[in-house]
């Protein structure tokens, strides 16, 4: 691991993302992923654990720095978040939503400036032209593309993408993850991406890492989360995905986990899925189950395994 | 400007059929056009809307919100879970409902739509904020067919919802059609969603139909250029490639002479540009496109 974050979070299970990876983490809302996402990039402080950032030779506690270390700290992580129409303010005119971090950051002299908001609109596939228009007079998908502009100023190390294409239809979902998918192999910018659909997190990640009540339950391989689930609850997860298929019209589909997680105030004793999990037993209502590795690189807190 | 134009829909009693398009492809429109509810000035409809023979669209507002708005056609929405007020119980809103159009009410006929919901009767007494997400979902669409409705309208039911709960809500969609033979008109952004559950599937895109048939028909062997973008850029759990579909949709105000799909199509010839294509019956299909 050259350059790329390490993440000690939630609960002592360490989970690093190395340069160019895309570690895609699917949970329900309330799971905590977005919490996780927000420490990994130092916006909320943990109260215990750390969040390194390897860059180059330095490794930096992302939770400890502050003044001048933070701002410079800034440029290498980044968000990019959910909703479009609220991230970006529809009154300014797109040359002004990029200008405006380039100079926060201490850039100087208008052609560098110019040059480098154009590189990245045509980074994201927009035309030249669309910085002389108002954030208001674009579609979600644009104002989107102009969100992931703003991350890519600075050539961050490691950005947080928080279901960054929930908001938008099919063909914009794609392009948006084709873009990522392409800043993490050409660049080799870390990412983790926040989702609830699996699909998305299959289609585009090397890992998956599944939360659940802000603890996370299972990490591994991509392709084996999804063919070889572990966990009850990634094997839900899994069950409740749509595919395109009539031929399931007139079946009621069957996912064995029923309900919807607790309020996070009043979380289960033991493991915390245990009240909504269908192979319960005694002792998941009494001790959490650690993480343990079961296959190369396929971890999972559960008692049946 | 058209947000929709020529959309000719029809369904059977009884009948799933999902209605996809993108945002701004119309299709909210399509079902507000439905509901009656696009007032003029703002928006004028024109043509016919026919429920059982009848056409509704002529009859007076009185007439139309006595017989059939929520009482032979209902409505959920994608927001519905917040079409809730938040000051009085679940059950008092619903059997308000009831009261209002003159089906009596009473505790028993809301604990006897609960259940049909899969909520607990308890659930009546609750207000909106002490239930989650999925199960307002579920009270809206118990209080939807609280009139035993022969239509349900559901406007992207599930899009704010997790997959699990969403999974949920569209089983009990597919019981409270076998229980009840209601017709339901789905409509989404999301074709693997339609596919579980609709028996015949429309496309629209910018504000008209493009496709139109039997779901696995359809979906097996999509026609339309754009049916078949949408439907290489679904993702599913089977996605081995993320394909999107190039440019935009264009803006309705705006809409190219011609086919409006042109832009982005990969057949596009000279005559799409300047001729739009009727939808015409191909195969046992629809299908609004040069190439058939």
């Amino acid at each position: 691991m050259e350059k790329g974050s390490v993440t000690k979070a939630v609960d002592g299970v360490s989970v690093g993302i190395s340069k160019g990876e895309v570690l895609a983490l699917v949970g329900e809302s309330g799971s905590g992923k977005t919490t996780l996402g927000r420490a990994a990039i130092g916006l909320v402080r943990p109260t215990s654990g750390r969040v390194l950032l390897r860059d180059g030779e330095a490794v930096v506690d992302v939770g400890e720095a502050r003044g001048k270390k933070w701002k410079a700290l800034r440029k290498r992580l980044q968000i990019i978040f959910q909703d479009p129409f609220s991230s970006v303010d529809p009154n300014m005119r797109v040359r002004d939503v990029l200008r405006i971090p380039l100079q926060a950051q201490g850039m100087k002299g208008g052609d560098e400036i110019d040059g480098k908001i154009l590189a990245v609109v045509q980074r994201v596939g927009l035309p030249q032209e669309i910085i002389g228009d108002y954030v208001f007079q674009l579609s979600g998908g644009q104002r989107q593309r102009i969100g992931i502009a703003r991350v890519l100023l600075f050539d961050p190390a490691f950005v947080v993408a928080d279901e960054p294409v929930s908001m938008l239809d099919a063909s914009l979902k794609a392009d948006i993850l084709r873009i990522i998918e392409r800043e993490a192999s050409e660049n080799g910018t870390a990412f983790l991406l926040i989702t609830h659909e699996m699909a998305v997190a299959k289609a585009i990640s090397r890992r998956i890492g599944v939360m659940y009540l802000g603890k996370l339950v299972e990490v591994g391989p991509a392709g084996e989360v999804v063919r070889a689930p572990l966990h009850p609850y990634t094997q839900a997860l899994i069950q409740a995905s749509p595919a395109v298929d009539p031929g399931q019209k007139d079946q009621i589909r069957k996912v064995d986990v029923v309900g919807e997680p607790p309020r996070q105030t009043a979380h289960p004793a033991g493991c915390k899925f245990h009240p909504r999990c269908p192979y319960a037993m005694d002792v998941c209502k009494k001790t959490e189950p650690e993480m343990k590795e079961v296959s190369p690189g396929h971890f999972v807190a559960c008692w049946l395994h | 400007m058209r947000a929709v134009e020529d959309a000719d829909i029809s369904m059977d009693k009884g009948e799933i059929v999902g209605l996809a398009g993108e945002s701004g492809s119309g299709k909210s429109t399509l079902a507000l056009a439905l509901m009656r509810l696009l007032t003029p000035p703002a928006a004028t409809v024109t043509g016919e809307v026919k429920f059982e023979g009848q056409e509704i669209l002529s009859l007076r507002e009185e007439q139309f919100r006595e017989s059939y708005r929520w009482k032979k056609v209902a409505m959920v929405f994608q927001g519905s879970m917040s079409g809730f007020t938040p000051v009085f119980t679940i059950g008092s809103q619903i059997e308000e409902v009831m009261r209002i159009q003159g089906d009596g009410g009473g505790d028993e006929a809301v604990e006897k739509l609960l259940r049909m919901v899969e909520l607990d009767p308890s659930m009546a007494k609750r207000y909106p904020h002490e239930l989650s997400g999925g199960q307002k979902q579920r009270a809206f669409i118990a209080m939807a067919l609280s009139l035993r409705p022969q239509l349900l309208i559901a406007d992207e039911p599930t899009t704010a919802l997790d997959v699990i709960t969403q999974a949920s809500i569209m089983n009990l969609l597919k019981s409270v059609r076998r229980e009840t033979g209601i017709s339901i008109l789905l409509i989404t952004h999301d074709l693997a969603l339609i596919s579980e559950i609709a028996e015949r599937i429309y496309i629209m895109y910018a504000g008209r139909i493009v496709e139109g048939g039997r779901s696995d028909g359809l979906l097996g062997h999509p026609r339309h250029p754009y049916t078949q973008g949408l439907l290489a850029s679904t993702l599913t759990l089977q996605t081995t490639e993320i394909r999107g579909i190039p440019g935009v949709m264009p803006d309705l105000a705006r809409v190219p002479q011609g086919c409006s799909f042109t832009p982005r199509c990969p057949f596009a010839m000279e005559r799409c540009k300047t001729e739009r294509p009727e939808l015409r019956g191909v195969g046992e299909e629809q299908v609004a496109c040069w190439l058939y």
